[in-house]
């Protein structure tokens, strides 16, 4: 049983002096003149301490041998023929060797050395005192790169360098490359492809990074954001550049319009076409009876309509007045004329939508459905908004290339049928 | 007949692009009973318009008849000539709205039907959805373009005539006994197809949002569509070429047997 005074004895220390702080007397225990004084009253009558008997002894142990290479002095506490436990009979020492580590360590004889691994920088002693230094520290490089001590400084990533350059070494002679494992091989390409500058580089890198003030933090978000916007409205902007590109480059004349500016050499001018245009095949103006041309640049014909010249209403003037509307009114009024080759024009009135939801029906349910699977397979969607000339021609074009993709797969299911039936035969 | 029925223009055809849609909001909103009657969440217009820089749509349309549903009270609703195409109700389910269209008497046309679906829900992609709910607006129309094909002579006529764009322009009178002069002072040219731009997309409602702007981003979302169908169209092909020389290999096998 242990008891005060063993303590004491065990310790190295000087007892007599120092007194009780709390059976001392009151005054000598303030820590501040104000601090009132804490007696220590028991609330309840403690029972005195009955089990003497059963206590365990524990001696002080000065004597283990140390394990370690560095004569580290250790003193335990031992517990001494505890009851219950039986088996722990090994020294304490082994108990905790199985966390006694050791880094793995390449290692070579000086052959070896002579043979692969000189290298300029590097003395023979400085790659043993890096290797045992290694090993010492657990290959934690940090700690490596302070406890390196040798005639020539060397950075961390430089030592890393020559260590991972040998183990790679090494590594390609206990096994050729052509007979390394897919891990072996893995493990020496990593260490062949050590660039200790890029180490370097890197990490100074990230330093800088983690250091960063506040300042340079907010303005790179903010210039971030920006590029972002930039490249989002990328699209919308290249559309409005070129829009603009192609307003600006409008068609320029390149003969001086002002010789026509007489009534008289319009005329002219006027004749002449038309005898250019008897000379052609088909003719596409037509002798009008009224004098004076009318004056054909663009932009200036937007204030005269082209159908009222003419007031009587038979079929001729009509025909004419078709064509006499300039291209500008045309579209202005939206009159579309029929062009050679297009096939006849439906009587009555006609809904453009309808061009763009009739395609979509088949005559069974099950094709409508698949026409409809596809379609949203490709991204056109149900109802398209805008059905204007260019809209209608894509989306035929679509449709036509639908037909063509619904006829190859059905002819694709008659012939995987044959395959199989064929296959079938094969076997029997 | 009692008339002939006059002489048509051969190989020619009228265009005319409208707008067919509706317009909803949560009630209460200003322009609509207040209090709603009983059960009716919503109130709804639905119209027909002209584009906003177009010509004047009562050259061609005379008459709309808008058939609601049964349940409503005066379920056929008919608006004339010149007054805006538009019913406006209060309601709380979406249906089919039968819209037929009357034309002008010189046309010598039938009428005829089209049907739109009336949404009283936010619909689209869930930004647009928050938007609809935020103002408190949602707008479904769709652009119409009706096509008149081999129209007679009158009606030739006056779907050529500068007057239609004069709903559009500001008199000017040119001091008495003279006929006032109409000037156009809006901002986009008076025309028959659709402007360049969106003219202001804030009226989502007044059609501005229509524009050759839209058109392209519509052709070139199909045109990305195309593509793909062409993609699938090569597979396939590439898939028969298999299967074709599968075919052969298994008939000569069969053969050798």
């Amino acid at each position: 049983m242990t008891t005060r005074s063993d303590i004491i004895a065990a310790l190295p220390l000087d007892f007599a002096a120092t007194v009780d702080p709390v059976r001392a007397a009151p005054s000598a225990a303030r820590a501040t003149p104000n601090q009132p004084i804490a007696r220590r009253r028991r609330l309840h009558k403690k029972p005195a301490l009955r089990n003497r008997g059963r206590a365990a002894h524990w001696t002080y142990d000065t004597s283990i041998p140390p394990t370690r290479r560095d004569q580290l002095q250790v003193r335990r506490w031992r517990r001494a023929a505890p009851p219950s436990d039986s088996a722990d009979t090994s020294p304490a020492a082994s108990k905790f060797a199985k966390y006694d580590i050791k880094a793995e360590v390449p290692a070579y004889d000086d052959e070896t050395y002579a043979q692969h691994l000189t290298h300029p920088d590097w003395t023979k002693d400085e790659t043993d005192r890096l290797f045992a230094t290694y090993e010492d520290c657990y290959g934690k490089w940090p700690v490596i790169a302070d406890h390196y001590v040798a005639d020539s400084h060397k950075t961390m990533e430089e030592m890393k360098s020559r260590f991972y350059s040998i183990s790679a070494t090494l590594l390609n002679l206990q096994t050729p490359m052509t007979a390394m494992t897919a891990s072996e091989y893995s493990a020496y390409d990593v260490l062949k492809s050590f660039d200790p500058l890029k180490e370097a580089s890197r990490k100074k890198l990230a330093e800088g990074h983690l250091r960063r003030p506040r300042n340079e933090v907010d303005e790179e978000t903010v210039l971030l954001s920006e590029l972002q916007r930039i490249m989002l409205h990328q699209n919308t902007l290249d559309s409005e550049r070129e829009d603009l590109r192609r307003r600006l480059q409008h068609p320029v004349a390149d003969q001086n319009g002002y010789q026509y500016s007489t009534s008289q050499a319009l005329t002219t001018l006027w004749q002449q076409l038309l005898a250019a245009d008897r000379m052609k095949k088909t003719q596409r103006l037509r002798p009008l009876d009224i004098s004076g041309a009318r004056p054909s640049q663009s932009g200036a014909a937007a204030n005269l309509p082209g159908a009222d010249t003419t007031t009587s209403a038979t079929p001729q003037t009509a025909q004419q007045s078709v064509v006499d509307m300039s291209k500008q009114d045309l579209q202005r009024f939206g009159v579309m004329v029929v062009q050679a080759g297009q096939e006849k024009l439906p009587t009555g009135i006609s809904f453009a939508s309808d061009k763009l939801s009739k395609p979509r029906v088949a005559k069974s349910s099950l094709q409508t459905d698949k026409i409809a699977a596809t379609l949203t397979h490709i991204g056109v969607p149900e109802l398209i908004p805008l059905p204007t000339l260019a809209v209608v021609e894509q989306f035929e074009r679509i449709m036509a290339k639908m037909q063509v993709l619904l006829d190859l797969r059905k002819v694709a299911e008659k012939e995987e049928q044959e395959l199989r039936v064929r296959g079938a035969e094969m076997g029997v | 007949m009692p008339a002939a029925p006059s002489k048509r223009v051969k190989g020619t055809q009228i265009r005319r692009h409208f707008l067919i849609g509706n317009t909803a909001h949560v009630l209460p909103h200003p322009g609509f009973p207040d209090p709603p009657p009983d059960g009716h969440t919503k109130g709804w217009t639905v119209y027909v318009r002209p584009l906003p820089n177009g010509p004047d749509i009562t050259t061609w349309l005379k008459k709309v008849q808008f058939k609601l549903h049964h349940t409503y009270a005066d379920a056929s609703r008919t608006i004339e000539a010149p007054g805006p195409f538009e019913v406006s109700e209060t309601g709380y389910g979406e249906f089919g709205v039968e819209i037929r269209l009357y034309f002008a008497q010189e046309s010598g046309e039938k009428a005829v039907y089209r049907e739109h679906y009336l949404v009283l829900a936010p619909y689209g992609p869930d930004d647009q959805r928050a938007r609809q709910e935020r103002e408190n607006k949602i707008v479904a129309e769709r652009l119409e373009t009706i096509e008149f094909n081999e129209p007679t002579q009158e009606f030739f006529k006056t779907l050529t005539s500068e007057d239609q764009f004069n709903w559009l322009k500001v008199k000017k009178g040119r001091g008495k006994g003279k006929k006032p002069d109409y000037i156009f002072e809006g901002a986009v040219e008076p025309t028959a197809q659709l402007p360049e731009k969106a003219m202001d997309p804030g009226q989502a409602g007044a059609g501005g949002a229509w524009s050759v702007q839209y058109e392209r981003q519509v052709l070139a979302q199909l045109q990305q569509s195309g593509a793909t169908l062409d993609q699938m169209i090569e597979e396939e092909k590439r898939g028969m070429e298999e299967r074709r020389r599968r075919l052969e290999e298994l008939g000569v096998a069969i053969g050798a047997k």
